[in-house]
Order: structure tokens, then sequence, then C-alpha cells
């Protein structure tokens, strides 16, 4: 089992929605959150700005801004990993920084309360 | 790669993100939740709170940086010199892929990249 999480861009929530259930992916657990990433900048501003020009220094703006996010965690079994990643990415992708990362993680055990069942079984 | 994620107090949590970006770490991810610790909450008088406001702060870091990254948030995170009781955790889990959704390139533990 793999715990796949992706913090996406706000107004893509409901498309990832729709690409999880389609890949049969019912349950899954939802954050709002707020982040920031390497901040990709164009290399024209930056050297613009090193130069001292104040407009590409305002070009980039204040440090270490946080922008708003949606953050998905959702427990997959091992073969259905690459699907839900593939899936998230291609409906996440606009191409620009900030469509979001996706991070895999091994998850060692789960278990479903109802029933007490464990691993693979309590997450289908 | 590991995933740090620290519960910090909420009005330390810009302390942390300027100390993480100053240090080298700009990519983080920001939450709110709620929680207690082994003191069980805080009581005063005949109330006890339980479910106290914390921060949660989560960054995904080469294995390599780990121990820098963790000492960089303890010491913003920290209250005073010595510490109190409610200034938070750190916790550290393994990562095994980590995807750029906006390039589709894949970094996995080892170190490798590839486009999806």
């Amino acid at each position: 089992m793999k715990e796949v999480i992706a913090v996406v861009r706000m107004n893509m929530m409901n498309r990832t929605k729709q690409a999880l259930t389609e890949l049969g992916i019912n349950g899954f657990f939802a954050h709002e959150a707020q982040g920031r990433g390497v901040g990709l900048a164009n290399p024209h501003v930056l050297q613009g700005a090193a130069k001292g020009y104040e407009e590409a220094a305002a070009l980039l703006g204040e440090k270490g801004k946080l922008y708003p996010k949606r953050m998905i965690t959702v427990v997959v079994p091992d073969k259905q990993v690459k699907g839900v990643v593939e899936a998230i990415m291609e409906v996440n992708r606009t191409g620009k920084p900030g469509d979001g990362k996706i991070f895999v993680l091994p998850i060692k055990g789960a278990v479903r309360v109802r029933t007490a069942e464990t691993g693979e079984k309590s997450i289908l | 790669m590991i995933m740090v994620r620290a519960i910090v107090r909420p009005e330390k949590a810009d302390d942390v993100l300027a100390a993480l970006m100053d240090a080298g770490f700009p990519a983080v991810t920001k939450y709110a939740v709620a929680g207690r610790g082994k003191q069980r909450g805080i009581k005063i008088g005949e109330v006890t709170y339980d479910e106290i406001p914390k921060t949660m702060l989560m960054s995904v870091v080469k294995t390599a940086d780990k121990d820098f990254v963790i000492e960089t948030i303890m010491a913003a995170a920290r209250s005073g010199k010595k510490g109190a009781f409610g200034d938070g955790k750190i916790f550290i889990s393994e990562v095994s892929d980590v995807y750029t959704i906006s390039s589709g390139v894949c970094e996995t533990a080892g170190g490798e990249e590839a486009s999806a």
C-alpha cells in the first residue's frame, strides 16, 4: 500500500475528484492548505533585479508568500499507484509553476474501524 | 527523499517559515490542525482544553538535509531558550516518489530523475 499526497490548485479539486472516481477510488481525505514552492522565476527578471532595476524587483513580489492550495490524501494498493499519479498529473497540469506536487509514501498498514479488517482489504 | 512534518505553535509558524526560507528550503505546505500532547491538554480551573490549535508544516527534502532541516525548525519553533510544553513535534517519514505536476518530472528515493 502507498499513501499518495497531492497538493493542487484550489480550482482543480472537482476535476481531480472526478478523475479519482473514474479510477474506482471513491474514498479520499481532503485538506485546505497553504503553501509555497521552490519559487521558479523568470531568469531575465532575476537578472534585472540583481542589476537593481526596481520594476524587476517589484515583479518578484514579497518573499515567501503562501498561496492557498488543496491537499488530497489517498491510500491505494501498490498496483494502482501509477494510475492514480498519472491521472492526477493529467487533470492538474497547466504547465505553469504552481500546479503542485505529488508525494508517494509507503504505508505500513491500514484498518477499517467498522469491521476491523486489516491490510489491502480495508482500503478497497 | 524524506517528508518532514512539524506541528508548531500557530504564532511560531511565520518564524519557522522565514527560517526555512533563509536556510534554502522555500517549498513548504502549511495547514491548521488541533491536538493534544503528553500533558493531556491544558487545564485552566475546572476546564480542560484538549484540542489545542496548532499549525502543521510539511516539507519534502533530500535525505542528506534531514538533520539541518530539523535543527532549523527546532531553533525557530522553540519558545524562549529552554522551550516549553506545547512547542510541538517533528515527524519524519520516507517518501518513495515526488512528482512535479507542471513538468511531469519524477524524482525517486534514489535521487535519479525521470519525466513521466
